[in-house]
């Protein structure tokens, strides 16, 4: 027990040392957490109050006293991507979580037992993935009602399936190899060897995976809240930011151009930390460094 | 489709259609149409006045389910046909002489009976079509399908694409065919107002049906003549479930309706020159000018909110908007929420749904405030107030006054000058804007983009444009849609 316990801390030791050294995954980190923190503090240090219209104001392009410029109703750009970060990042983060347990775990288990399990769970993944995702989602809202929280599950629980399938194609690999089959010979336990063994092994792929959901989440929830399902005005997000924008983007431009930088900017800064993560995480190359 | 009448595409005035003369009897009670001999169906079957009789027979019948039967009532005996109290058709007040003279008669004189002609209610149907693919009092059969259905008006439809294109093609048969100058016309049906703007920029449409309002003012900026603002005889409006507890006291109604900032929205969001709207009947409509002493005033509102039991909205229950969902109907909620909030303190959520499942909900009373639109189906005020009767199928409100009811259904239409009339609309307009199961925002104005290269085309307060007269200068386009 004692050999398995330093692998493991040394691997996470290994690893923020590496990613220490990956400055533009650093970089990705601190724009991750600058970003989560001003979501934080949105409430107090917002210039305005996020639902404060000045509807003779109307449309103004960016000026000093509204460092974003305003939208139509006269309300503060900058104020309303504060906010719509806190909506965007958590829908971003919960329902990506939601999907990485399921799916994971799913996918772990699936590629792991093999045989008939494995056919008959991913069988029932085929089946999810052919299932209009959007009327699972408006089913499971008509049912349960319109709740920010079940829109996080709902979105999480559609989002797993391909997590599952990277999963189990990386653990059918995995169990095959000697290190695994010497973990056998050693007599642990099933499950001690699929979260000891198979899950680092498979993190890299992973985590990839996980920061292309994230940005993909956030979308989703825009086309919900635009259908009516998600979030309501006067709250916001950055995704129905982005699209009220596209539909002005001739006559206010700026109203498309700040939420999508800050979007983009999230999804740039993922990419990298994912990056960093994934070589950092790799446990093939942890012992040569 | 054609009526017995047309209107004049600016005017509106009542023209000769399918009735190439017409009399009316000093009571006013008794019209005689005469029916054009050279008129035939799309298929070239002769078309006579027992069409009419059959057609209008069909639209009474109770099993059909007509949404419109009440267009019918001003004619005798309709209303006690289509209830059953009365049994026999030939009491009700509509007659073929011969083959080509229709006598209607009428209850009471209605100044609007002439217009009513040209509602697509009292089109008539070809009967050997309707019975051939069902019953004549059968719902929803294949009758109206492209390559089954035979019409009477200038164009024929000959392809039918659900949500792509409905595509119409001039019929060969019509009495006036020679004057027709479109050869075909393709409507293509789009939620998205931006996209339809787009696609009339592309030269892909040659008509819009609308445009978004913050494209307004880049059109009159540059002076584009494409751009059409006229003035359109309907009321933007929110319904208020008057069943709802909290809404059921009327001081709480005339807060909120006190406390929408109509100039404001009209200038701000709508762009187009939206007339406020303080009651529900457009102003001019027949000479008529709805008083009412409704306006914005947000210090004596929340007086009336404090009275009712709401001191700064205290107490006042979350209440929800409901609109379906349009870029347009979001906007306007949006600054009604908040102007609800900023002046009253009341909390509101809005609820977005699609137009079939928004007209369910309205329909079924599942609403509290809801979003609303009446364009007029003729020019007189009975089309805006006669909607607001206690079993007024569009009424959906829960809303009942016996002394509106009276007013409405007994006494306009019997009194016998116009300036009666309308004296007795306004008393009744009166009770409506003193009770406010309704609240009004603005009277619409038709907003369109025209291509240039459309000629005859004609400006009305009904915004229905008349194909038959509009042509095409082929040598600056060669496309040919249309598109509402």
């Amino acid at each position: 027990m004692t050999t398995v316990e330093e692998q493991g801390t040394s691997l996470w030791r290994d690893a923020w040392i590496k990613l220490c050294k990956n400055y533009l995954a650093l970089f990705g980190l601190a724009i991750i957490l600058l970003l989560c923190l001003v979501s934080l503090l949105t409430p107090w240090i917002a210039p305005y109050g996020y639902e404060e219209q000045n509807l003779m104001l109307g449309a103004t392009s960016p000026s000093a006293a509204h460092w974003l410029g305003t939208d139509i109703f006269g309300r503060d750009m900058l104020t309303r991507i504060m906010y719509g970060g806190r909506v965007s990042l958590t829908v971003g983060f919960i329902a990506t979580a939601v999907a990485l347990v399921i799916g994971v775990l799913w996918g772990a288990i699936a590629g792991f037992v093999g045989g008939r399990v494995d056919a008959v769970m991913m069988r029932i993944v085929d089946i999810m993935y052919a299932l209009p995702f959007m009327i699972f989602i408006v089913l499971l809202m008509v049912v349960f009602g319109r709740n920010i929280l079940l829109l996080f599950l709902a979105i999480g629980a559609v989002e797993w399936l391909t997590m599952a399938r990277i999963v189990r194609g990386q653990v059918m690999n995995l169990r095959k190899q000697e290190f695994v089959e010497a973990a056998y010979s050693l007599g642990l336990s099933q499950w001690t060897i699929i979260h000891r063994h198979i899950i680092p092994n498979t993190l890299g792929p992973v985590i990839v995976y996980t920061t292309l959901t994230i940005p993909s989440v956030m979308l989703l929830e825009a086309f919900l809240s635009f259908l009516g399902l998600g979030i309501q005005p006067p709250q916001s997000s950055w995704g129905l930011l982005i699209n009220y924008g596209v539909e002005t983007m001739e006559e206010y431009p700026w109203l498309l151009i700040f939420p999508g930088i800050t979007l983009s900017l999230t999804l740039f800064a993922l990419n990298f930390l994912g990056d960093g993560l994934r070589d950092a995480l790799d446990p093939r190359t942890s012992k040569d460094q | 489709m054609e009526g017995l009448l047309l209107k004049d595409s600016t005017t509106l005035a009542p023209k000769p259609g399918l009735a190439e003369s017409w009399t009316v009897s000093e009571d006013g009670r008794v019209y005689t149409f005469n029916l054009r001999k050279n008129a035939r169906w799309s298929n070239g079957d002769p078309h006579n006045a027992n069409d009419y009789v059959w057609s209008w027979w069909r639209a009474l019948q109770p099993a059909l389910g007509n949404l419109y039967a009440y267009m019918y009532f001003s004619i005798e005996n309709a209303q006690e046909y289509y209830e059953g109290t009365v049994t026999d058709f030939d009491q009700v007040g509509v007659k073929a002489l011969d083959d080509y003279t229709l006598q209607v008669t009428l209850s009471n004189p209605t100044p609007y009976f002439l217009q009513l002609l040209d509602h697509y209610s009292l089109y008539p149907v070809h009967r050997g079509t309707v019975e051939k693919f069902g019953t004549a009092d059968e719902r929803g059969t294949r009758w109206t399908y492209e390559g089954n259905n035979v019409g009477n008006g200038a164009f024929q439809l000959v392809d039918w694409k659900i949500n792509r294109r409905i595509t119409l093609e001039r019929n060969p048969y019509y009495w006036n065919s020679d004057q027709v100058q479109l050869n075909k016309i393709i409507f293509y049906p789009t939620e998205n107002v931006v996209s339809e703007e787009r696609m009339f920029r592309a030269g892909q449409l040659h008509r819009t049906g609308s445009i978004p309002a913050d494209k307004i003012p880049v059109y009159l900026e540059a002076n584009d003549s494409s751009l059409h603002i006229a003035p359109y005889l309907g009321t933007y409006f929110y319904r208020i479930n008057t069943r709802v507890p909290h809404l059921q006291d009327k001081t709480v109604r005339r807060a909120l309706a006190m406390t929408i900032d109509r100039e404001t929205i009209s200038k701000s969001i709508l762009k187009a020159g939206q007339i406020p709207a303080y009651a529900m009947t457009p102003p001019g409509t027949m000479g008529y000018y709805p008083e009412s002493d409704l306006r914005f005033d947000p210090e004596a509102a929340r007086k009336l909110l404090a009275d009712a039991g709401y001191p700064n909205g205290e107490g006042f229950p979350t209440t929800e908007i409901l609109y379906n969902t349009s870029e347009g109907h979001r906007k306007i909620a949006v600054a009604i929420q908040q102007m609800w909030k900023k002046y009253l303190n009341i909390d509101i959520k809005l609820l977005n749904q699609e137009w079939k499942v928004y007209l369910d909900s309205e329909s079924a009373g599942n609403y509290q405030i809801s979003r609303a639109g009446w364009i007029g189906d003729y020019v007189d005020p009975n089309s805006f107030l006669d909607m607001f009767l206690c079993n007024g199928g569009n009424n959906r409100t829960g809303w009942c006054n016996s002394e509106y009811d009276r007013l409405i259904s007994d006494v306009a239409p019997t009194v016998k000058s116009h300036a009666e009339r309308m004296t007795v609309f306004g008393q009744a307009e009166q009770i409506l804007m003193d009770e406010l199961p309704v609240i009004p925002i603005y009277i619409y104005t038709s907003v369109n983009l025209v291509n240039k290269s459309v000629k005859n085309y004609a400006d009305n307060i009904l915004n229905q444009p008349a194909f038959t007269e509009m042509s095409l200068q082929p040598e600056q386009s060669n496309i040919d849609g249309a598109q509402y």
